[in-house]
């Protein structure tokens, strides 16, 4: 059934969608490329001879038979000398298509990430403002006609311009195609409870539709001007099905019934509240950033820990939306990249374990992986090695554009890197 | 003694010639002069909106703690005037939240309007937005939820209140 969506086409997919729905996992903070898909565990890192796979959710290959530091600690045990059982009876890469080499465009955070949501090369893009260019998610409200609480971006932290990367600033797309943002550390943590928890309960009818029809009437007698909004907006309704979505979040929360990974906390628990989300609103597109990782600048003991957490984490992820959510089951792809990879060589900074930190911002951290899993992406497929890198972090927005079915409304609009493609033309 | 006589008469001139004590009463008249919406162009940041409404609300403001965790709540979500609806909505839920009757809401609904108006927005309604109000509530008298709560909810969410 043809109808006008907001960009004023009457048509809004340009090619044939290849999935419902997409969630991209982001690993903020920088994947050292030796350390994660090239599976050296030790060996290219602390000069210890110790090779293994520690992403096995993601990655096939067996895991280090000593030096055992990624994992859990028991009470009375050596910090991280117990690994997280596997959650997927078949790994990612077994069942979708990894690019093992890819390239980065910053090996910075914020042009990291940045880099990854817009599908641009982030020129001149400062710190603590929003985009310069559209993000993934004002693209596919726009081309696609999707409403606020189809696209939802979960950050781990307020910190470093994270909660701006659900809009840009650009005139044409900007607050108004932005997507709905939580931070569940503070959202859901103890910020949120004081200040959410004990919030009343209204009526929808009989109380939030009379208190909206006087905010209305008072918002049209306020010209606000569009680039002075505060932040995206929902609808009337869309807002009342948020407000019953903290409120019974809180209530989940104390019976303990937020989706966790068996081994939650950091992490963990913004992909379980991601999961949440999911289970409730079912978004078209949900963006989840994830960046414990990141303490590898002083400890790396707790940067393989966070690595295998991380992709603990992203196995029950896969695993929930397959089995927990049958309208989302075998219609969704999911994507990850990390923002960066890390240096080649170690800082001064020793941890527990006197192994060196990494930090990035080398070329090497411009080395990175990738990959895709779900409908119509083709199963145990690799692209690209070591000597032939094949993708790069912006394609990931075109790549969702594909699937969803706006690629070309995104090309048209000459915002992207021009040398982005979508990742399955790159197959 | 001629001479005298002239100087005496002189200072009586001057005397009864000088200033005199004004009779008339200066004083500062009541004049409100409340500004209009026009000008308001400044977004209040997180923490000036909520130490105003908590003022506004509580009759005393909130500590900075308290602003400063509610800072990074509305950080922590993209819809900001949603997630500063429910901050109200938790801030309604105080005992100490204090709010006019509903008896004189509905008994005295233009004088309650104006008062609102000023109280949130610095400044009276319009003939037109006076109307309205009055016309809404009234229209809601029966209905036993509609309460001065929502009245203020809506005024504390409302754009205007965001902006100075």
């Amino acid at each position: 059934m043809p109808y006008i969506i907001p960009s004023g086409r009457l048509f809004g997919r340009t090619n044939a969608p290849k999935a419902d729905y997409v969630v991209m996992v982001v690993f903020g903070g920088g994947l050292r490329q030796q350390d994660a898909i090239l599976q050296r565990y030790l060996a290219d890192s602390q000069q210890y001879n110790v090779e293994g796979n520690i992403l096995y959710n993601i990655l096939e290959g067996a895991a280090p038979s000593s030096k055992i530091a990624y994992g859990t600690t028991p009470a009375g045990q050596p910090n991280g000398s117990k690994p997280i059982p596997k959650i997927l009876s078949q790994s990612i890469q077994k069942q979708g298509t990894i690019f093992a080499e890819m390239r980065a465009i910053s090996g910075g955070h914020y042009g990291g990430l940045n880099s990854l949501i817009t599908g641009s090369r982030v020129e001149g893009q400062g710190l603590k403002v929003r985009p310069v260019n559209p993000t993934i998610f004002e693209y596919a409200r726009r081309f696609a006609g999707y409403k606020a609480t189809d696209t939802w971006f979960i950050g781990n932290t307020i910190s470093n311009s994270v909660p701006l990367l659900n809009s840009s600033k650009h005139p044409d797309f900007g607050l108004t195609y932005g997507a709905n943002f939580f931070a569940p550390g503070i959202t859901f943590g103890s910020d949120g409870y004081a200040a959410l928890a004990n919030a009343k309960v209204y009526h929808p009818q009989e109380e939030l539709e009379p208190t909206y029809k006087m905010k209305n009437f008072l918002d049209n007698t306020f010209n606000i001007k569009k680039g002075d909004m505060p932040g995206i907006r929902n609808t009337d309704d869309e807002k009342i099905r948020i407000r019953e979505f903290i409120a019974n979040t809180f209530q989940r929360q104390a019976s303990g019934q937020i989706p966790m990974p068996p081994v939650s906390g950091g992490d963990g628990t913004t992909i379980g509240y991601a999961a949440e989300v999911l289970r409730v609103f079912k978004p078209k597109l949900l963006v989840v950033n994830l960046s414990n990782i990141d303490g590898c600048h002083s400890n790396y003991t707790g940067y393989l820990q966070s690595m295998h957490r991380a992709d603990h984490a992203v196995g029950f992820l896969w695993n929930y939306i397959q089995t927990q959510i049958p309208e989302m089951s075998g219609k969704t792809i999911m994507t990850f990249a990390p923002e960066c990879g890390r240096n080649y060589q170690h800082n001064p900074i020793k941890d527990e374990n006197d192994w060196y930190g990494y930090d990035h911002g080398d070329a090497n951290s411009l080395r990175v992986f990738g990959g895709m899993v779900g409908q119509n992406v083709p199963a145990d497929l690799m692209v690209g090695s070591e000597v032939n890198p094949v993708g790069k972090v912006t394609d990931m927005t075109l790549t969702i554009a594909d699937i969803l079915g706006f690629k070309d409304e995104v090309k048209s609009t000459g915002l992207v890197d021009p040398e982005a493609m979508s990742l399955f033309d790159r197959i | 003694m001629r001479i005298f006589k002239l100087i005496i008469g002189l200072v009586l001139m001057v005397f009864f010639a000088s200033c005199k004590k004004n009779k008339g009463t200066f004083e500062v008249v009541d004049t409100p002069s409340y500004g209009d919406n026009l000008n308001k162009d400044k977004t209040k940041s997180n923490i000036e909106f909520h130490s105003i409404l908590s003022t506004n609300l509580f009759q005393k403001p909130s500590s900075i703690n308290e602003l400063t965790r509610t800072d990074r709540v509305i950080q922590s979500c993209g819809d900001k005037t949603l997630i500063n609806e429910v901050i109200i909505s938790n801030y309604m839920n105080s005992a100490n939240v204090k709010l006019p009757s509903r008896r004189m809401m509905v008994d005295s609904t233009e004088r309650f309007v104006e008062e609102t108006y000023i109280r949130f927005f610095i400044r009276r309604p319009t003939e037109a937005e006076k109307t309205w109000f009055t016309n809404y509530i009234n229209a809601n008298k029966s209905n036993p939820y509609f309460r001065p709560e929502l009245v203020y909810t809506a005024f504390s969410a409302s754009d205007e209140y965001m902006f100075y």
